[in-house]
């Protein structure tokens, strides 16, 4: 299996204490990797190192086998698609248009595109289920709608690795089956993707291993069922958790346990 | 769907007519009629009216509507501010305090020697005040290296206020006649200036829009935030740093020749994106076009009302007057 991405003990500080403190991490070819943690665990952070976004304090990120810094901005932008938690809402491009924005790493000089780019835009639109919506400006579509559109976007880009930051959170859950449906299909093709979730069922279900982290650390990593127990989230998230296992897959099922006493 | 680069086409394709017409009109209209054949034949007064007057001025407007609109589009991307106008970075502050000192210092060695150089010392002034504006807000409006739009945008608005403050002391102890002549500058006005130099002007002035236009992909990406156009391999800094210096050269030479023209490069952009749609690859040269078609109309209007009034036109003032109500028109237009 090719290594998409490698991150060599990565540290990164905005300021005291690191957000990022020594983490390491490979996500290869066919595999979605899934970062769970609290709230300021340094996940968002850990998931803008690993497309260069940011660049290490200390460590080194490797984009299939090279070293991130030694990439162009473009060459990067073709080797790692990232998608942020938050998407501007008051775009007058259309839903196309932004799709389309995904082929810019691939584009010539005046940035402009050929048939087959905007076939593979349209392609991604439909894969995101927002094909419909395609000559809709993006302001005036809805929150869920419009993170299925940067959605498109982001696989439009053709990038062998995915890093997605809370790619879910405004998704109904049909969609979010979709996202998972379309990001195992590319793991079938060698793509890789890094997923950073809160929904820990999610999480247990779409990816093939987890890195649960707390504070810059990582704190487990490994399968599912190593990850998702309930003395490990319990003391990363700070509250009283209970892990069940679905009868029917033998999936781990995440329910917090809310003291209704107090 | 038709590509970008056909979208483009078309739309070119509508608006160069349409400048060939406002420079029809433009050179048609002025007290006095003109006959295009005597001028042609060089007899006089025709040939100097028609070559020496009206067609420098058509060119000039053309040359200046045509830049504020291309900086109006690039600033306006730059901040993702729909009210940016051209002079937003302080430039239209520089330039007023320049002016407003070159008048209280007339009749001075300082001034004779400006005049030197074939532009007025005015003309002067303007531009370095604009220039030293736009350096100072680059260099206050940057954090940790870069240019923060918003902060820039912020130390912009707070120079235009200082300056006009400054202006108006400086006023107070003006000359009313002196008053008068920095009040025109500021309001705008189209002069009757020698072919070469307009010639010079127009290879001044297309450069930066040349350095737009190639930037416009860019410019489209930096829509979708920071890190969004930083995660598609665009180098934001340097968009941003590119853009601004292409934007603020083309708004200097502007106002060396007009002073402040306003209205023009806020309203132009916003009318063409009213059809276009938000593509900079289009929305630059169509907004390049459309801006050089309004100045001309703008300026020939100007001429025949205050003229007959037996007035100088203040284009900048009749450029609002025109544009405001035609921006209203196409705005309900749509929906």
């Amino acid at each position: 299996m090719t290594q998409l991405l490698e991150g060599r003990d990565l540290r990164y500080r905005y300021d005291a204490p690191e957000a990022v403190a020594g983490v390491s991490l490979q996500v290869s070819g066919g595999e979605v990797l899934g970062i769970i943690g609290p709230n300021a665990a340094g996940k968002s952070t850990l998931a803008r190192l690993c497309c260069g976004l940011l660049a290490p304090d200390a460590g080194e990120v490797l984009l299939q086998g090279e070293t991130m810094q030694r990439l162009s901005r473009r060459e990067r932008a073709r080797r790692v698609a990232f998608l942020p938690q938050q998407q501007p809402a008051d775009l007058a491009f259309t839903a196309r248009e932004v799709a389309l924005m995904g082929r810019a790493p691939h584009l010539g000089l005046w940035f402009l595109e050929g048939p087959r780019d905007r076939e593979l835009a349209e392609r991604a639109l439909a894969e995101t289920d927002v094909l419909a919506l395609a000559d809709r400006p993006v302001a005036q579509l809805s929150g869920g709608e419009r993170q299925r559109v940067f959605l498109a976007r982001a696989f439009a880009q053709e990038a062998a690795l995915l890093v997605l930051d809370e790619p879910t959170a405004s998704l109904d859950l049909a969609h979010q089956v979709l996202l998972v449906n379309a990001l195992r299909r590319r793991a079938r093709k060698g793509g890789g993707a890094l997923l950073v979730l809160h929904d820990l069922a999610l999480a247990g279900v779409a990816c093939d291993r987890l890195l649960l982290m707390l504070q810059g650390r990582v704190l487990a990593e490994g399968a599912a069922a190593e990850v998702l127990r309930a003395d490990l989230l319990s003391r990363a998230y700070g509250t009283q958790v209970e892990v069940v296992f679905d009868p029917a897959t033998g999936q781990p099922l995440v329910a917090p346990r809310v003291d209704h006493s107090r | 769907m038709k590509s970008a680069a056909a979208r483009a086409g078309l739309a070119i394709a509508a608006l160069v007519p349409l400048v060939a017409l406002a420079l029809a009109v433009g050179l048609a209209s002025g007290p006095g009629s003109i006959s295009l054949a005597a001028a042609l034949r060089g007899q006089e007064p025709d040939a100097t009216v028609l070559f020496r007057l009206r067609l420098p001025r058509v060119l000039l407007a053309a040359e200046v509507g045509a830049a504020l609109s291309v900086a109006g589009v690039a600033l306006q991307a730059l901040l993702r501010n729909p009210l940016a106008d051209p002079f937003v970075f302080g430039l239209s502050g520089g330039a007023a305090i320049g002016t407003a000192l070159v008048a209280v210092f007339s009749g001075s060695a300082l001034a004779a020697a400006a005049s030197f150089t074939g532009l007025l010392p005015a003309q002067l002034a303007a531009v370095a005040g604009a220039l030293v504006a736009a350096l100072l807000v680059f260099a206050l409006g940057r954090a940790r290296g870069q240019l923060v739009p918003e902060r820039a945008l912020l130390v912009g608005v707070v120079f235009n206020s200082f300056a006009s403050a400054l202006v108006l002391s400086m006023e107070a102890v003006l000359k009313p006649e002196q008053t008068q002549a920095v009040l025109l500058w500021l309001s705008g006005t189209l002069g009757y200036e020698a072919l070469p130099l307009l010639a010079g002007a127009a290879v001044a002035l297309l450069v930066p829009a040349l350095v737009l236009t190639a930037l416009a992909g860019r410019l489209n990406l930096l829509a979708l935030g920071d890190e969004g156009a930083a995660a598609l391999g665009v180098d934001v800094p340097r968009t941003r740093l590119l853009a601004f210096f292409a934007a603020s050269a083309a708004v200097g030479v502007s106002v060396a020749f007009t002073g402040l023209v306003g209205f023009v490069g806020l309203v132009v952009p916003h009318a063409v994106r009213l059809v276009t749609g938000p593509d900079h690859r289009i929305v630059l040269p169509a907004s390049a076009l459309g801006g050089a078609a309004f100045l001309v109309l703008a300026d020939a209007l100007a001429r025949l009302l205050f003229r007959s009034l037996g007035a100088e036109p203040p284009v900048g003032a009749v450029t609002a007057l025109l544009g405001a109500p035609l921006f209203i028109v196409l705005l309900r237009g749509r929906r």
